[in-house]
């Protein structure tokens, strides 16, 4: 059979006689014949020749059949033995089966038995090799279509922005447009409370587009993070000289709780930005909420981890519903009408991430806002930065 | 002023302060009077009040959104009957898809605004809708915006 051409095949017997005859007849279907007289010459050949067929007796003097078995099957599960057994041995031959033994065959070993029992161990190899060539088929099918889906993912993401971008663009336009349309009816009809209007109209979305570039620049700025060793409550320092006009101007009241810590090392403008949103934020979700103005409240505190620090920035403002909270870091998206820009959570988040930290919101509408940013040692992130 | 004998009162209903300068603006230098609101209750109160003889307004707007101030405008004896002219950033399509899909499940049909005016409008397009709607009384074709902008 053309089949089993030159296919190897180790042939294990103390009996030259039996493997002698054995052998002829291995010969003649075509297979490529080894032989040896005990398991620890068949052990021997079967590492040099990796055959994948093996035909061994299972009682031998030394090390008998069923060691074999097991020490092939270890090796080499996909070998394919096929034990010979005494008249009577039926003990052993259910033990081989058990080892995995692809068949036993029973001496005398009459010929047309032993042509069904390779036919059959052929079989199963041929089924073995197609199964993993499936399995290999399918495993590259599904990495070239999650590939393609993350790459269409990502033009949609970038579709969104661009629809977003648009979107608060135009939304400026128009503002421009009525401000332009306002300031010459007040020219036209010398109204000084058109020009007023008007010009206010103007400057305020001059203003806004000033602010949404500004965004924009910073957004792309955090492409890439700065590390070094600084102390973690710089950024909260920096941020509150900052904010502290506006702060004060709406009187509301903040309390900054800051522990003590050694240096980290972590982008220390980066995490400036996020204080600065978030800080942001809590100021506009206080003004959001008509209560008197003496009784908003913005708390920041610093505190060591064991990995790094952890920030907390909690207000008692307008606080949010659960469909706000799922579009939180969505990019352009706003609650702020058309004073935000839709940026500032998102980019946020994206320097967070790029420190491997996180950001966690707990908020209830009506009742506040609390953000905590957690922020690792980046020491390690460095040498990789450095690699 | 330029009163061209058109002494009419028209409701903004309006949450963006840009917009309702702006809307404030055109209306008085066209002759009429604007009567301005700032979110959908306080339109639906006005409305109640001055009874204007048309109402313009945004449907995009927070809290008592401007569909569902439009709901109610359109199912309250003594203002159903004041045309309603929608200014939105939402597609036109959009609108009056969610319209009809309010229809379905409602006993009382909501009928389509008298006009539709997609964001950012335009000042002569305003005007011109709001005359059609005042003097003319019918709702001609060129009345809707038909996104071509």
């Amino acid at each position: 059979m053309s089949t089993t051409e030159n296919i190897p095949i180790l042939l294990v017997d103390d009996e030259e006689g039996i493997r002698k005859v054995l052998g002829l007849t291995l010969s003649d279907m075509g297979y490529e014949v080894y032989t040896a007289g005990s398991c620890e010459s068949a052990l021997d050949i079967f590492r040099k020749k990796k055959p994948p067929f093996i035909l061994s007796d299972i009682k031998m003097p030394g090390s008998d059949g069923l060691t074999l078995l097991r020490t092939i099957k270890q090796e080499s599960p996909d070998t394919e033995v096929i034990m010979i057994t005494g008249h009577g041995d039926m003990n052993l031959a259910i033990k081989s089966l058990k080892f995995d033994a692809t068949d036993f065959i029973t001496k005398p070993i009459n010929d047309d038995a032993l042509e069904i029992a390779l036919r059959r161990a052929r079989e199963r190899r041929l089924m073995k090799e197609q199964l993993k060539q499936y399995t290999e088929n399918l495993e590259m099918l599904v990495k070239e279509k999650s590939a393609k889906l993350v790459r269409s993912e990502r033009m949609a993401a970038i579709g969104q922005t661009v629809t977003g971008l648009s979107h608060t663009i135009k939304n400026i336009a128009g503002g421009l447009k009525g401000g332009a349309f306002v300031l010459e009816k007040g020219i036209s009809t010398i109204n000084t409370k058109y020009l007023n209007d008007g010009w206010r109209m103007i400057s305020g979305n001059v203003n806004k587009i000033a602010r949404l570039s500004l965004d924009l620049l910073n957004y792309a700025k955090t492409a890439e993070i700065n590390l070094m060793l600084v102390d973690p409550n710089l950024p909260v320092k920096q941020a509150l000289e900052v904010l502290e006009p506006r702060l004060d101007s709406h009187h509301i009241t903040i309390q900054t709780v800051l522990e003590s810590m050694p240096a980290i090392c972590f982008d220390p403008d980066g995490i400036n930005i996020v204080l600065l949103t978030l800080v942001e934020n809590a100021i506009d979700a206080c003004l959001q909420k008509s209560v008197l103005p003496d009784k908003n409240k913005i708390s920041i505190t610093s505190v060591k981890t064991e990995t790094g620090v952890t920030y907390k920035v909690e207000d008692n403002g307008c606080g949010m519903n659960s469909d706000v909270l799922s579009k939180l870091f969505n990019s352009f998206f706003t609650t702020k009408g058309n004073q935000g820009t839709g940026i500032g959570l998102m980019m946020a988040k994206h320097i967070v991430d790029m420190h491997n930290g996180s950001l966690d919101i707990k908020s209830e509408a009506g009742i506040g806002t609390t953000f905590v940013v957690t922020i690792p040692d980046g020491e390690n992130k460095k040498q990789m930065q450095k690699a | 002023m330029l009163s061209n004998g058109m002494d009419k009162r028209i409701l903004v209903v309006e949450d963006e302060t840009d917009m309702r300068i702006f809307m404030s603006a055109l209306l008085e230098t066209s002759g009429f009077k604007p009567v301005i609101a700032k979110n959908g209750n306080d339109g639906l109160a006005r409305a109640r009040q001055e009874k204007p003889d048309l109402i313009i307004l945004d449907v995009m707007m927070p809290e008592a959104g401007g569909a569902a101030t439009y709901q109610k405008l359109k199912n309250e004896e003594g203002l159903k009957d004041i045309p309603v002219i929608m200014i939105s950033a939402v597609a036109q399509r959009t609108f009056f898809h969610y319209i009809s899909m309010l229809n379905t499940q409602s006993g009382s049909p909501l009928p389509l605004p008298e006009a539709y005016i997609e964001k950012p409008p335009e000042p002569q397009r305003v005007i011109n809708t709001i005359k059609n709607l005042l003097f003319q009384g019918v709702v001609s074709e060129n009345t809707f915006d038909n996104g071509a902008s």
